[in-house]
């Protein structure tokens, strides 16, 4: 069975999530959007999935390989715009749709989460965020095998730790290799993706922390998106580049000086005053670094 | 930086940012301008468009330093977004009055 996916084009309402790579493999619970489609589909008996990247192909690309993944042949096509539900099937659909997904699984445009009559993903960053938390109690999916749901409202991956006197609070999602130390109190409503770290006596409630962002102990991030070192109000769409990182910094390994974290790469590169900020985080040497050259010395 | 001191209330205002490179000035200005009259601090952050935890660190000392001043207040007066959600950050908004004029 054939489906098509399209991808979504960046938005003005939400650009920090695109700024270092296309919306469609933004992080969303351990895996990217596209992803989560993908596997979804595949669930329903898809064997053959187009996707129509109107941004980032080779990035979406990347991101989803060649579907074996998922037991699926997957291509990605790029597109210069991004068509519609109505204006896909007439450009890529035949008017004999045997052996196509049944309606309306046929053409998926990907603007929730896959099964949710939730919030969009991509209309606000309040929308994004709302749009997670009310997708939890879907992503556990049987190929997920590495997150449980260890109390009512609570998943935890099973390479995540936790310390003992931590606190979590229902409903809240800790990902793979997340840390969670002691004191910490994560919950309601937090989300810590992949490889972060909440320090301890850290409180994170009402949030979502990106993967590799290190929270650091007694900060309080409240009603945000967290991401490297930069903060978003989600109310207010504020946003804030945090300049000390035993605050929140990026921990994941920058693959070039400017790319330390995601969000604050376009910071230094649009915003002069902000610019010098951007430059002391990047070069902030990263956990390891120090190991790495007492290895070469 | 601009400091007035009018009767009990110590106004500072005109602060363009608040950092490793400013807060020794500010807590000097502050410091020599506190008086024994002195019972309410407001610090106007309207124009205050950066801070980090060396201006962090001067608020809270000026904090602890009025701190056990009998019906003392101290008042941070507009705060521009970011800087709000850097206090809420720190959880310093809890302690200080944080005002909108």
């Amino acid at each position: 069975m054939k489906a098509l996916l399209i991808c979504p084009m960046e938005r003005p309402s939400v650009p920090r999530l695109a700024e270092a790579g296309p919306l469609a493999t933004a992080p969303i619970l351990g895996d990217c959007a596209v992803c989560h489609w993908i596997e979804h589909l595949a669930a329903l008996g898809a064997r053959q999935i187009e996707i129509i990247a109107p941004d980032g192909a080779s990035q979406v690309r990347e991101a989803v390989g060649d579907g074996a993944r998922w037991g699926v042949r997957v291509s990605v096509t790029a597109s210069s715009i991004e068509p519609t539900r109505e204006e896909a099937v007439d450009q890529y659909q035949p008017e004999v749709k045997a052996g196509w997904l049944p309606a309306p699984h046929d053409v998926v445009v990907m603007s929730h989460l896959p099964g949710s009559s939730g919030p969009p993903l991509f209309e606000s960053y309040a929308s994004w965020f709302a749009a997670i938390l009310a997708w939890m109690p879907l992503a556990l999916t049987p190929a997920r095998i590495r997150v449980e749901q260890v109390r009512p409202g609570i998943w935890v991956s099973s390479r995540a730790r936790v310390s003992p006197t931590a606190k979590l609070i229902a409903p809240c999602w800790i990902g793979d290799q997340v840390s969670v130390v002691a004191g910490a109190v994560v919950g309601p409503d937090a989300i810590l993706e992949d490889r972060s770290v909440a320090d301890g006596t850290a409180r994170i409630t009402r949030s979502w922390v990106g993967p590799d962002t290190f929270v650091g102990p007694m900060t309080c991030v409240a009603n945000s998106l967290a991401w490297g070192s930069t903060l978003i109000d989600w109310r207010t769409d504020s946003l804030l580049h945090v300049p000390d990182p035993f605050l929140l910094s990026s921990l994941a390994r920058p693959t070039s000086a400017a790319t330390t974290d995601r969000f604050g790469r376009a910071l230094a590169t649009r915003r002069p005053a902000e610019a010098k900020h951007g430059l002391i985080t990047a070069m902030r040497v990263p956990l390891g670094s120090t190991a790495d050259l007492k290895l070469h010395a | 930086m601009k400091i007035e001191s009018n009767g009990e209330c110590l106004c500072i205002s005109e602060i363009q940012e608040l950092t490793a490179v400013t807060s020794a000035s500010f807590r000097d200005g502050v410091g020599y301008a506190l008086n024994e009259s002195t019972s309410v601090i407001e610090i106007d952050l309207s124009q205050t468009r950066f801070m980090d935890s060396s201006g962090l660190g001067a608020l809270f000392a000026l904090y602890r330093a009025t701190a056990k001043r009998d019906a003392f207040v101290m008042r941070l007066l507009n705060p521009v977004p970011e800087i709000e959600q850097l206090l809420e950050l720190t959880q310093m908004q809890q302690l200080f009055e944080i005002v909108r004029r």
